[in-house]
């Protein structure tokens, strides 16, 4: 039975191979992953799916920016810093971020966030850089000032040090006001693109990353924090010098499965990316529209399905098999830096 | 460093880290309220007297008696529109063939959204569409037809270098001296009078078929359909599932072949959706053939395979978990190896088995792009139990997508979007819930 279970997955390696196979027999290699010109129904068709692949990993990519320092930010928060009667009130919103269906994400995107998007978008990105412009700032120029101070001698670094602070502070908040003004400067021509769906899959990514990572964290052991406590370190130090580095591989598998998370969306992108198959100009404009594999997939097959066995229903084959080779990948590298850690750990 | 320094730095990473939390929390907020707080509205509002008329007519709900009063009232209090309308058609057949043409359009203009607020106009045959047989049924909907009725949309192109901006002019002045006038200021004060509106709870908007694309009535097909696909889903993959978890768990060794297998597993987790719902169409259907086109049974068995790898992750760690004493007395008793599994292991192990099947099926409830190809459609009638295994079905995942991004009147059916949303997410939800409790009356009889 359990093979059964197993046997799946060649099926569906095997069955995606066969339907994406013929595609790659009728038009070769060389337009697909080389040409930006997307036109299946076109005549003639063309089938260059690169700016699919660009505007996957751009969305990827986005949300990787959202998520990946929030969710490691938040499971050290959670395995370390909260106390016990906290973290079982903080785990179930975890939980319950990572039950919500990816449509109903998707709705949300489309339905509110994108006319919010659209109507207030300069705003809500200048009121975004200060939520996470002024903590961040605030730490720097407090690590700042006191290597700046240190090189003064014994009696002058008190004063030295405040001055450095006010006015390091001061630029700082200088720099955020220009970096809000900028921001608020910013038109958003359609709410539906790819910051939108970044930020969305950013969301729908946390979960991933805080449990898989916050579980990585606990298996540190008391041990290693008793050791590091006792030589005098502060929390932070201890998180940062012995326990991240000690969790890194597990903290690392959990961002691999919120990437793969997002790249296989399917209902968020689909929905709110606007679906424009053009690489955005510059590159990094993340408030253009793009097209993703997965929307690609799943907004062209009602087309294709009509044409079975032509090269317009094949190619959508050939998208998701280069998905599921991105998630086996994915899958066998996270697996990978998992089984090396527990060797390590089990080693030292 | 100095010390205060470190310390304070300390300070500042337990505040970034709260920051993230806060901020995590304020996502779920920011997320769900709205969907809450617009979703309730399909099933809480104010019904006006069109409302209770399309339930007496259309589901024979309500009593006739009570209904044909209020009625009698709102036409009543509905007179003086016709009557203005009809006397100013009467002084238009007094005009000049220039003058009337001037004053057609807007005249039909006005009737037309009328009609959209009060229904058709008395003594004309019965519009044969059901959307046309009824003005508005919600009195949110109401107040911006009467805002409609008021003023006229225009765009202000004056300022060359922006794009145009939003005006809003009164209607009124395109009658300015006509008989008409007095007609604005009695639809703006006696629009409640017209339309009773009054606190309506439908809580049948769960089991009600929709009428005329989801302009009235409830989203039964859907329900039905996604309980059909999840129900149909378990039957596949929980047999099959708790199986492979005990072999897993109780027959397998270290091997090769066994850590192969797992890895298997986990791939079949990590594989994106909608490459599900590829390998549905080119399995189940264009091979198998289970059915001719979509059906429920192929979405079922799609979904099923999707939801595999969770059933037999959470169902091994809860068998593992039960402590090895349970089977070695079983075994020291003489019982043989599946005899220990059947009849003590997995009792045992049932609520940890369980909180994974609940938690699975809330997946499966909740998934979209396995669907699409494989079972979903846009509009159809609720299906009988047997009729599952040939015909496809709504679902509520594919219709909330499918509302949202195809259907023509968008601003008339938010209330029934946001209700699906909120529908969804409550099923999926009250599921989590009981998994929770599943799982912490689990630990409470593991401690004891």
């Amino acid at each position: 039975m359990t093979a059964i279970s197993a046997v799946a997955v060649l099926f569906i390696v095997a069955f995606i191979l066969k339907d994406a196979l013929p595609f790659f027999r009728l038009r070769g290699v060389a337009e697909f992953f080389g040409s930006l010109r997307w036109y299946p129904s076109g005549e003639p068709a063309e089938f260059g799916a690169l700016a699919l692949f660009v505007g996957s990993g751009l969305v990827t990519l986005g949300a990787i920016v959202v998520a990946v320092p929030l969710g490691v930010a938040a499971s050290l928060c959670l395995s370390d810093v909260l106390p016990f009667t906290l973290r079982q009130i903080v785990k179930p919103i975890i939980e319950v971020l990572a039950a919500i269906p990816s449509v109903a994400y998707g709705f949300f995107a489309l339905v509110v966030f994108a006319p919010l998007l659209q109507r207030q978008g300069g705003h809500l990105l200048s009121v975004a850089s200060w939520v996470i412009g002024l903590p961040l700032l605030a730490l720097v120029v407090l690590v700042a000032s006191d290597l700046f101070a240190a090189r003064w001698p014994e009696r002058a670094r008190v004063p030295v040090r405040l001055l450095a602070f006010v006015v390091l502070g001061a630029c700082s908040v200088w720099g955020l006001m220009q970096l809000g003004r900028a921001c608020e400067q910013i038109e958003i021509p359609s709410g539906t693109n790819a910051l939108n769906v970044s930020i969305i899959l950013g969301i729908m990514a946390l979960p991933t990353i805080v449990s898989v990572s916050e579980d990585a964290l606990q298996a540190v052991g008391r041990e290693l924090r008793e050791g590091s406590y006792a030589l005098g370190a502060t929390r932070a130090e201890t998180l940062t010098k012995v326990i991240i580095p000690a969790a890194r591989s597990g903290i690392f598998a959990g961002v691999i499965l919120g990437i793969m998370r997002a790249l296989g969306e399917t209902m968020v992108v689909w929905m709110a990316s606007g679906n424009a198959a053009k690489i955005p100009s510059p590159w990094y404009d993340l408030t253009q529209p793009v097209r993703t594999l997965t929307a690609t997939i799943a907004g062209d097959m009602g087309e294709a399905e009509q044409v079975t066995g032509a090269a317009r229903y094949h190619v959508l084959f050939a998208l998701a098999l280069c998905l599921l080779i991105f998630a086996l990948l994915a899958n066998l590298a996270s697996e990978w830096i998992v089984r090396r850690a527990r060797a390590r750990l089990k080693g030292s | 460093m100095q010390l205060g320094t470190r310390k304070a730095l300390d300070k500042a990473f337990s505040g970034l880290g709260i920051v993230s939390i806060l901020l995590l929390v304020t996502a779920l907020v920011v997320i769900l309220g709205p969907i809450f707080v617009r979703g309730s509205r399909a099933f809480v509002f104010r019904g006006t007297v069109e409302y209770r008329r399309l339930m007496f007519e259309k589901y024979h709900r309500g009593r006739q008696e009570s209904l044909e009063s209020e009625m009698a009232e709102a036409a009543r209090a509905r007179q003086p529109v016709y009557d203005m309308i009809a006397a100013f058609e009467e002084e238009l057949k007094g005009m000049s063939f220039a003058q009337r043409r001037r004053w057609r359009d807007s005249l039909d203009e006005l009737k037309d959204l009328l009609r959209r607020l009060l229904g058709p106009f008395p003594g004309r045959k019965r519009p044969v569409v059901i959307r046309e047989q009824y003005g508005e049924t919600r009195w949110d909907r109401a107040q911006v037809t009467v805002h409609d009725v008021l003023f006229v949309e225009s765009y202000d192109y004056s300022d060359a270098t922006k794009m145009g901006t939003l005006v809003y002019a009164p209607r009124v002045e395109e009658f300015r001296g006509t008989s008409i006038e007095p007609l604005f200021s009695y639809v703006e004060t006696h629009a409640r009078e017209m339309l009773r509106p009054r606190r309506t709870f439908y809580w049948r908007f769960l089991f009600d078929e929709s009428l005329d694309a989801h302009m009235f009535g409830g989203i039964w097909p859907e329900m039905l359909g996604t309980i059909y696909l999840a129900v149909g889903a378990m039957l596949f993959a929980v047999p099959l599932g708790v199986i492979s978890a005990m072999y897993l768990a109780e027959y397998a060794g270290e091997g090769r072949a066994v850590s192969l297998l797992r890895t298997f597993i986990s791939t079949l987790a990590g594989v994106p959706s909608i490459v599900f719902g590829l390998f549905g169409l080119a399995f189940f259907i264009n091979t198998v053939h289970v059915s001719s086109s979509k059906s429920v049974l192929a979405g079922s068995l799609t979904l099923a395979v999707l939801i595999l790898p969770t059933i037999i992750r959470a169902s091994e760690e809860a068998i593992r978990a039960v402590p090895n004493t349970y089977r070695e007395a079983a075994l020291s008793l003489g019982a043989s190896r599946l005899r220990t599994t059947l009849t003590v292991v997995l009792p045992a192990a049932l609520p940890g088995v369980l909180t994974g099947i609940v938690i699975s099926m809330g997946r499966a409830a909740g998934e979209t792009a396995p669907i699409i190809f494989t079972a979903a459609v846009s509009v159809g009638r609720p299906l009988k139990v047997w009729q599952t295994l040939t015909q496809p079905t709504p679902a509520l995942p594919w219709n909330i997508c499918n509302l949202a991004t195809e259907h023509a009147a968008q601003e008339e059916i938010v209330h029934v979007q946001y209700g699906m949303v909120l529908t969804l997410i409550l099923v999926v939800l009250f599921l989590n819930v009981v998994a929770v409790a599943l799982r912490a009356r689990l630990s409470k009889k593991l401690k004891g």
